[in-house]
């Protein structure tokens, strides 16, 4: 029953999550979970779906040392993965024994990656899952990010549950697929336009509530909309009052008072998180009917 | 209740959810249909239906789309909501919430009294004057909207934000008086402070306070 990891070196906002925390939204909780969904279930499908939750970390990486005997599998943008110095293969599940040191390193592209365990992470279930939302500071460890020092224990064996798919979030020079969004139509036809037609690029003002796009000339102001706050999903592309545009990702508010012009497709959305700041990101409107031709096609 | 109810739209939101809107301002009669309409879906929801979130004036609903797919789901929501009358809500269970009006718990009492062209100790009558409902939790964990207070007490939200206000704070803006139920930055005047917390995370559900439900608000003693 012993067991665990103890964190060495955690870059900013490494945090535990698992498939995320539904159905809160009523009460102001956004899901959290994996920022790269297909990322956290290709290592859950390198463990045969015998998995616990994630440690999910960003560009940095992280550095561990494995307290116990435990399989590990290791999953999501191209990071450098050593055992006590020794290179491993990156997307790959290897068997750790007590004291291993494990480093990931930065490595040449994507934001998150993901380590998941033979064993579940022992931290309390908040509401049905142990997702951080490190926005709020609920769930996972203690609602906040890892830092160097913590020992996150294990638990039991995690129940099988069978392979999670995958599919690749890996870059490319593709457009980002969106469908026009709640507010579209309070949209000029020319600024809607000028939204497809140039690319954006990813700033660095990047977290897990939300990535904000730049442009050389800022995008055009929306005018002073005043509207009702309503719900928000994560793919959803706000414009603030100034201009700038802000794609929300999974630790969203649950609801949103500005417009937002459109909506990543799902089948894109693990591809956008892992663009880093300074790439270029262009958007293409497609139907409701492709957006979900592609999500099958994805799963 | 003045105001014309328009007919429910259908908008999708990305590819896994549609937002059900019974109006695009808020109004009192929209907000009623949307939790009326909320809880019809938590009694019978249709198939493939993952979750259901009432707003102000709209329900979201998140559908797995290989149970189902947004034609098919708007179609039943459509018949849903053509055999639907108004029907008169169902009334929620009545809370009282004391609260600590003005000084250091609500600094902007006495500004957002004189805007209105009262007193603070009218003010607070007037606003303790009549309970509220709960329009929607949302927002934040736990953040819950109520509503409406008389047009004499309609003031607009501050020019700019406060940084972080405590859980409890009790905000009121545009008709609404709000409570926080974690630490959030607020552009609302912030009138007061209670000791009650909407928002128990070990507790499922986590909220105490329902959409409908009536607050009757009081002066804390000091």
């Amino acid at each position: 029953m012993s067991g665990g990891i103890t964190v060495l070196r955690a870059g900013p906002l490494a945090t535990i999550q698992d498939a995320g925390r539904f159905g809160m939204l009523r009460y102001g909780i956004a899901a959290s979970g994996p920022m790269v969904r297909s990322a956290f279930a290709v290592a859950g499908t390198l463990l045969g779906g015998r998995a616990g939750a994630a440690i999910e970390f960003t560009r940095t990486g992280l550095d561990f040392r494995a307290e116990g005997e435990v399989e590990a599998a290791f999953s999501g943008g191209a990071f450098n993965l050593s055992v006590n110095g020794e290179a491993r293969d990156w997307n790959s599940a290897l068997q750790l024994a007590a004291g291993d040191l494990v480093r990931v390193a930065p490595g040449v592209w994507g934001n998150y990656g993901y380590v998941r365990f033979g064993r579940e992470i022992a931290v309390p279930l908040l509401l049905g899952s142990r997702a951080t939302n490190s926005t709020v500071g609920l769930g996972g460890f203690g609602g906040r990010a890892l830092v160097t020092g913590d020992r996150v224990p294990f638990g039991d064996a995690p129940e099988q549950g069978g392979a999670e798919g995958g599919g690749s979030a890996a870059p490319s020079d593709a457009p980002v697929r969106v469908v026009w969004g709640l507010h579209a139509d309070l949209f000029p036809g020319a600024m809607r336009q000028l939204f497809v037609d140039k690319p954006f690029e990813i700033s660095t003002r990047l977290d897990r509530m939300g990535v904000r796009l730049a442009r050389g000339e800022t995008f055009p102001q929306a005018g002073i909309l005043s509207l009702v706050s309503d719900a928000v999903v994560p793919g959803d592309i706000q414009i603030l009052g100034d201009g700038t545009p802000i794609v929300l990702m999974r630790d969203h508010q649950p609801t949103g008072g500005y417009p937002r012009i459109a909506t990543v497709i799902s089948a894109d959305l693990d591809r956008f998180a892992q663009m880093r700041p300074g790439s270029l990101v262009r958007f293409e409107p497609v139907t409701l009917t492709h957006a979900l031709a592609a999500g099958r096609a994805a799963r | 209740m003045s105001e014309p109810l328009m007919l429910p739209t259908i908008v999708p939101l990305g590819d896994r959810a549609l937002l059900v809107r019974f109006g695009t301002n808020l109004g009192e009669r929209a907000n009623r249909a949307a939790v009326a309409f909320a809880r019809r879906l938590d009694d019978a929801a249709p198939e493939g239906i993952e979750e259901i979130d009432p707003n102000l004036v709209s329900v979201l609903l998140r559908y797995d789309p290989d149970r189902t797919d947004p034609a098919r789901l708007a179609g039943e929501l459509r018949l849903m909501l053509s055999l639907a009358e108004e029907e008169p809500e169902t009334p929620g269970r009545t809370h009282a919430i004391a609260v600590h009006f003005g000084g250091e718990d609500g600094p902007d009492l006495d500004t957002a009294a004189e805007a209105l062209g009262m007193s603070p100790s009218q003010f607070v009558a007037a606003h303790n004057a009549a309970p509220l409902r709960v329009l929607t939790t949302g927002f934040a964990p736990g953040f819950v909207y109520c509503g409406f207070h008389p047009k004499t007490l309609n003031l607009p939200r501050r020019t700019d934000v406060r940084g972080r206000v405590p859980a409890g704070t009790v905000l009121f803006a545009a008709g609404q008086t709000a409570i926080t139920a974690t630490p959030i930055p607020t552009g609302w005047h912030v009138i007061g402070r209670t000791d009650f917390i909407n928002f128990v995370p070990d507790q499922s559900p986590p909220t105490i306070l329902a959409e409908g439900d009536l607050i009757a608000f009081s002066e804390a003693g000091r």
